[in-house]
């Protein structure tokens, strides 16, 4: 009970003396403050950009993993000076057997992409068309924005519509409703029937300018419509080239399944390619690779704002320093009435701790008003958690610990008659 | 009346330098509770080494030091913080009042180390600066005060808690002859009261409060005279 009555006594003894130096103390908090306020900064931005990298992956979900064909590129010379068609990429035997032999297979969807021309009147617009079926839309994560995907009535009877991304009825329709109007592609007449976001996720070897150019079409309609042949003509020069499957998805039962379905899918692939002409691209994966980027990132940006702190650090025994020499006499006073070594320590202990933990509070306080800032004038989000608020406040604190540790040890180590005699 | 202090052949050497300061040489004597002692003596006598041994703030190099019963000479720095705080009451030249505080809180300190809650402290640092004449002053800090009454805070705190021996060092060496004179009766009364005072001073009127005067000189007693009997003839 004594002890306890002494300690709180102590502590508000602590807290006082602060309160005789208002200025010298505010200064004391503020460097704190910008150290814990830069270490928060920091901390939001980074956790802002791991935020926005993994959404665009999250979009098609970690329950799944996706093939590609992939133009093999040793054989690019190759295939311009014969001119003849480069056949390349997956198989319709490749997705039949990777179906029946992944375990945990939820469902799976194919696509066949071909590169055409859209025309609506006097607009002629390059696309990749995209042949696959109604479960593509759920697989890939597509959001609908008007209308409707492509139905499975769509696909038995192979109609001429087609489901395209928004930008790309932008450019092709102007002010005019897609929703009503027919599209040319490479000759045949398409009904506009729904329109999708641009999908996110990586897209390899398709140029910027038609990665947002997409139109999706019944797989049947695709097949009979345009084949399997693409024809790419470049002023001088034709390449005709023959995929089968340009894209399967995967969906699996759960992350241990995507990440086995992964490794099981590349065994077979490579024994049945020569040259590695497919990508498997697992969102996951990447998720978990840039997690731990991130964390390394983490790591760094909190090394650099600690920087900030150590330097508030050293300010905070420089303050202590001056402090205990200052007071010199008052702590002789203090032994000689009865103070034992350890209640000077703690008294001087508290009065940094209770500087830099002030400075923690507001430099939290403050953190709040990071996110907005940085949208506003970096526009990156900067993301708060409440765990990323409590390790500047717990260092703030520590900080405290350490730095008012040896002032205080000198302050209790003085002689109290030298002490006493101190001018 | 009952032993309270009682040194044996207390020596006390300083290193300086290269040479060694024999401040303390063989000093031995006893106080009685409720005795008035002044020690007196040139500067460089061992006077103030000796009230810093009495008061426990260092301790002897060789010899015994007896305070209330108890062997102190070879205690650790925490027990002698505590012999302070509880048995040893300061009254020092130059006040020495911690001035951020006022004089209520200067008062407490001594019962604030003892660890007694607030609603305790509060009462009795009050009764304490009444009984110096200050009841009227508590909230004044020491720079708002004359020496004299800095000087009754001061006093007041060495009672706080209620000490077995108070030591005054030069408690009038900072006044003025008339407030000189208001301490020395307030120093007079606690004696009446049985209080156990040892002063040092190195003025003749002040130590003539005393009862018992003794004489310091080159670390040595010199003289040790009791006013209250009859002195020796011769």
């Amino acid at each position: 009970m004594k002890v306890i009555y002494k300690v709180t006594d102590i502590v508000l003894l602590g807290f006082r003396s602060l309160t005789t130096h208002k200025v010298r103390s505010l200064l004391a908090i503020l460097s704190i403050l910008f150290g814990v306020w830069s270490v928060i900064a920091m901390l939001a931005i980074n956790e802002g950009a791991r935020y926005e990298a993994e959404q665009s992956l999250r979009q098609m979900g970690t329950d799944k993993f996706l093939i590609q064909s992939l133009k093999p590129p040793q054989d690019r010379g190759a295939a311009q000076q014969t001119g003849r068609a480069l056949y390349y990429g997956l198989t319709r035997a490749d997705h039949r057997r990777l179906s029946e032999s992944l375990p945990g297979l939820l469902g799976e969807v194919a696509g066949h992409e071909t590169r055409k021309f859209a025309q609506y009147g006097t607009r002629l617009v390059p696309v990749r068309v995209f042949g696959t079926d109604p479960s593509y839309l759920q697989l890939r994560g597509l959001r609908v924005a008007a209308g409707r995907f492509l139905s499975a009535a769509d696909e038995l009877r192979c109609r001429n519509v087609c489901v395209m991304t928004q930008s790309l009825a932008r450019r092709l329709f102007g002010y005019e409703d897609p929703l009503i109007s027919v599209v040319r592609l490479g000759g045949e007449s398409f009904d506009v029937v729904g329109l999708v976001d641009t999908p996110g996720g990586s897209t390899p070897e398709v140029p910027a300018d038609l990665v947002s150019n997409l139109v999706y079409v019944p797989a049947s309609t695709e097949r009979t419509r345009f084949g399997e042949y693409s024809i790419l003509r470049t002023t001088g020069s034709f390449e005709a080239e023959r995929v089968e499957v340009s894209q399967i998805i995967f969906h699996m039962a759960d992350e241990r399944a995507v990440l086995a379905g992964a490794k099981i899918a590349e065994s077979i692939l490579q024994r049945e390619h020569e040259s590695p002409d497919y990508e498997i691209n697992v969102p996951l994966d990447k998720i978990l690779q840039l997690q731990r980027q991130r964390r390394l990132w983490n790591i760094m940006f909190f090394a650099i704002a600690s920087i900030s702190l150590l330097v508030g650090a050293i300010g905070i025994a420089n303050i202590m320093l001056a402090s205990v020499t200052e007071r010199t006499r008052e702590i002789g006073i203090r032994r000689a009435l009865g103070a034992k070594r350890r209640d000077i320590t703690v008294q001087f202990l508290v009065e940094a701790v209770t500087l830099t933990t002030g400075g923690g509070l507001m430099g939290i306080v403050l953190g709040f008003v990071v996110p907005p800032i940085v949208q506003a004038v970096l526009k990156v989000t900067a993301i708060l958690s409440p765990p990323m608020l409590m390790v500047p406040f717990l260092m703030a604190v520590a900080v405290g610990l350490v730095s008012g540790l040896y002032p205080a040890m000198r302050a209790a180590r003085l002689d109290p008659i030298t002490a006493l005699r101190h001018e | 009346m009952k032993e309270l202090v009682r040194l044996e052949h207390v020596h006390k050497m300083y290193p300086m330098g290269r040479s060694t300061v024999h401040a303390l040489n063989d000093v031995s004597f006893v106080v009685r509770e409720g005795e008035y002692v002044a020690v007196m003596g040139p500067s460089g006598s061992g006077k103030s080494t000796l009230l810093n041994l009495l008061g426990c703030l260092d301790r002897p190099s060789s010899g015994r030091y007896v305070l209330g019963g108890r062997d102190v000479s070879q205690l650790d720095d925490p027990a002698l913080s505590e012999i302070r705080g509880q048995h040893v009451g300061f009254v020092f030249q130059s006040f020495n009042l911690i001035s951020q505080l006022t004089v209520l809180a200067n008062i407490e300190v001594p019962l604030f180390y003892q660890g007694l809650p607030r609603r305790e402290r509060h009462p009795r640092s009050r009764e304490l600066a009444g009984q110096v004449g200050l009841g009227n002053r508590l909230d004044h800090r020491p720079a708002e005060l004359s020496g004299g009454q800095q000087q009754r805070v001061a006093i007041a705190r060495a009672l706080a808690n209620d000490p077995l021996l108070l030591l005054a060092d030069e408690p009038t060496g900072n006044l003025d002859s008339r407030t000189s004179m208001e301490i020395l009766d307030l120093l007079d009364e606690l004696s009446r009261r049985a209080r156990t005072i040892i002063m040092v001073t190195h003025e003749d009127h002040v130590a003539g409060r005393a009862h018992r005067i003794i004489q310091m000189r080159d670390g040595q007693i010199h003289s040790d005279i009791d006013r209250q009997r009859p002195e020796p003839s011769g």
